[in-house]
Parts: structure tokens; C-alpha cells; sequence
């Protein structure tokens, strides 16, 4: 009779400890992401994207660069590649028939590159062209009447 | 066209900047001598403006994107001022649009200057020869991008063997280039001759 009361409470006692028992087990986990793939974009000045352009792509290592991949862009002027493990700086050169431009920059998102420049609207830029051009010939207007006046 | 920053070797972009500043400071001498600047900077500025924002007209063939130049334009209506003009134009290109380096605008001023001084004396030449003006015109236009395309190909070339096979599509891709230019120059040149003959770099005895 006794016997059989003792298992009884074992019993209870197993399944009640069974429900409490968390969720989680207790191993340590590991997580690490990876990016797997970057784009490169190269485009001209107004739009048009550097189709067939070389690529040079260099990993930055403890300020070390080692040259990684060269090769050339796509018809849209873009290029993938897979990151180096372990390697989260790049400097990327894209370069065609003379026109040449390079882009420093993390995977992690540290600010490596510098900041990007705030652009004016090309009307703008235009305006202000127009406007330098105008002063430089409102000088050399100035000294040449100032040349035919002492003369 | 315009060559940017690194990519040419540092004695190429030295040699630029000293044949620039060189032929800059010879013609505006020269120019200072000759006669009244002040009837001549209107028509200049109004020119450094039109060849500043050319560069932004893309005509985009095949791999590579190409743009008007004008300089066989500049070339033939403000003749050896075409030159200064375009370290202006140039330089504000640089700064403003990002079209071509800062250290190499000396370089470019040269690849387009010395093009426009030649298209200047064939106008004057064949004008004096007496041939028909807006076929001048439209030769000498297209004859500024084709000497700009064969200068930038040398350039290249100097700077490096494994820029040869750039170096000729960007004189392929500059073909259309010499079209469009050849019928612009062609038609601002048959414009002034009718409305203001005196407005082209033509001395007395070149009129007829």
C-alpha cells in the first residue's frame, strides 16, 4: 500500500518537473550573419550606366590592400561579387575608355567612406555655371574699360 | 572625353597644364595687343556658356556614352579665344558636373583647345580659298571631335599599352559625334554669315 503511494507521488512529481521544464535547452548558441553577395553600380553623369566597364575590386585589411577581383560590369553597369570571409573593407575602382571612379566602403556599415556629398540639382549647377561665366566676363569687361579709359 | 583624375601617368598631366598655361598666357598677350577686348567678351561668354553645359547632351552608342563637345564650334567663332574659353568652360565642368579631374583640366584643355585652334585656321584657310562656308563649317566641326578623339587615343596609348584597344572605341565611338557637330557648326556658321558676318573671327580682307 505504501509502496504504491511513494510511486504515485513519483509520478506526479516526474510529470509536474517534465511540464516546468523550459523550453530552451541550455546549449550555447552561435550566431554570425554573412553577407553573401554585394552590388556595384557604376553610371555616367546623367544616367547612363557603364555597360562593359572594367571592375577592380581590392580587400582592405588592417589598412592593407591585396587586389581580389578584376573583372567588368554588366549591359546595366552592375557587378556582383562575394565578399572575402573575414574581410568587410573594399575599395572598388570601375573604370572606362578614361572615365574612372572608386568607392571605399564596409560591409559593416562603419562610416569608412567618405560622407556622401550633397549634391545640388543639376538645374542649379547649371545656374551657378552660368553665373561664374557671367562674373569672369563682367571682370574682363571691367579691365578692358578701364584699359580704354587711361588710354 | 574628358580624362579624369588617375588615370593618366603624372608627367602626361605636367605636360598638360605647362602647354596649357603656356598657350593661355601666349594668346591672351597676344589678344590684349591686337585690339578692343570689350565687343569680343559678350560673344565669348555667351560661347563658354554653350560649350559648359554641351557636355551634358549624352548620346549613349553601344558599351560607351559619349556627348557633345563643340569644340570645333568654339574654334571657328571665337578663333584663338576658343582656347581660354575652354579652360572656363572646363573648370567649371569639373567642379560643377564632375566631368573630367581637377588635376587633369589642363590636360583636357589641351586634347580640346588645340583641336578648336586647328579647326579655327582650316576655316579661315578654306574661307579664304573660297569654299562654300557651311560645308566649311560642318568639316571643321566634325574635324575638332576627330583631332580631340586622336589626341585622347595618344594620350591613352602614351600612358599605357593596355589602353590601346580603348583607345579605339573611343575614336569608333566618337563618329557620331563628328555628325552631329559637322551639322551644328555648319548651321551656326551659315546663320551668322547671313545675319552677322562680322560676329566670326574673320579679318577684313578674309570677307568677300
Amino acid at each position: 500500500m505504501d509502496s504504491l503511494k511513494i510511486i504515485r507521488i513519483l509520478v506526479l512529481v516526474s510529470v509536474a518537473l517534465t511540464l516546468l521544464m523550459p523550453a530552451v535547452s541550455a546549449h550555447r548558441v552561435y550566431v554570425q550573419e554573412r553577407i553573401t553577395e554585394v552590388e556595384v553600380k557604376a553610371w555616367f553623369g546623367g544616367g547612363d550606366p557603364m555597360a562593359n566597364a572594367d571592375v577592380i575590386i581590392y580587400t582592405i585589411k588592417n589598412g592593407v590592400e591585396e587586389l581580389y577581383i578584376e573583372d567588368t560590369t554588366d549591359s546595366d553597369g552592375v557587378y556582383y561579387f562575394t565578399p572575402k570571409i573575414g574581410v568587410s573593407e573594399y575599395r572598388v575602382v570601375v573604370s572606362e575608355s578614361g572615365h574612372k571612379n572608386e568607392k571605399t566602403f564596409s560591409l559593416t556599415g562603419d562610416a569608412v567612406s567618405e560622407p556622401e556629398e550633397a549634391e545640388l540639382p543639376l538645374a542649379t549647377r547649371i545656374g551657378a555655371g552660368f553665373g561664374y561665366i557671367l562674373g569672369i566676363a563682367g571682370i574682363a569687361l571691367y579691365l578692358s574699360s578701364r584699359k580704354s579709359k587711361s588710354e | 572625353m574628358h580624362i579624369s583624375d588617375g588615370v593618366l601617368s603624372f608627367s602626361v598631366i605636367v605636360a598638360g597644364w605647362a602647354i596649357a598655361l603656356a598657350l593661355n598666357a601666349v594668346i591672351l598677350w597676344s589678344c590684349k595687343c591686337k585690339h578692343n577686348m570689350a565687343e569680343e567678351i559678350p560673344k565669348i561668354s555667351i560661347m563658354t556658356g554653350a560649350f559648359f553645359v554641351a557636355s551634358l547632351v549624352h548620346v549613349s552608342i553601344g558599351p560607351t556614352s559619349v556627348h557633345l563637345l563643340l569644340n570645333g564650334l568654339l574654334g571657328v567663332v571665337l578663333g584663338i579665344m576658343a582656347f581660354p574659353a575652354m579652360l572656363v568652360g572646363l573648370t567649371l565642368q569639373s567642379f560643377l558636373f564632375q566631368h573630367g579631374g581637377i588635376t587633369t583640366i589642363g590636360i583636357n584643355n589641351v586634347m580640346m583647345g588645340v583641336p578648336a585652334l586647328l579647326a579655327y585656321a582650316t576655316f579661315r584657310f578654306g574661307y579664304r580659298k573660297g569654299i562654300n562656308p557651311s560645308l566649311l563649317g560642318a568639316l571643321c566641326g566634325s574635324l575638332g571631335i576627330f583631332l580631340s578623339g586622336i589626341l585622347l587615343a595618344l594620350m591613352l596609348i602614351s600612358t599605357g599599352e593596355e589602353f590601346r584597344e580603348i583607345a579605339y572605341v573611343v575614336i569608333m565611338a566618337h563618329v557620331p559625334v563628328m555628325f552631329i557637330e559637322g551639322v551644328i557648326t555648319g548651321s551656326v556658321v551659315t546663320f551668322l554669315l547671313k545675319v552677322r558676318p562680322e560676329l566670326l573671327p574673320l579679318d577684313k580682307g578674309d570677307m568677300r
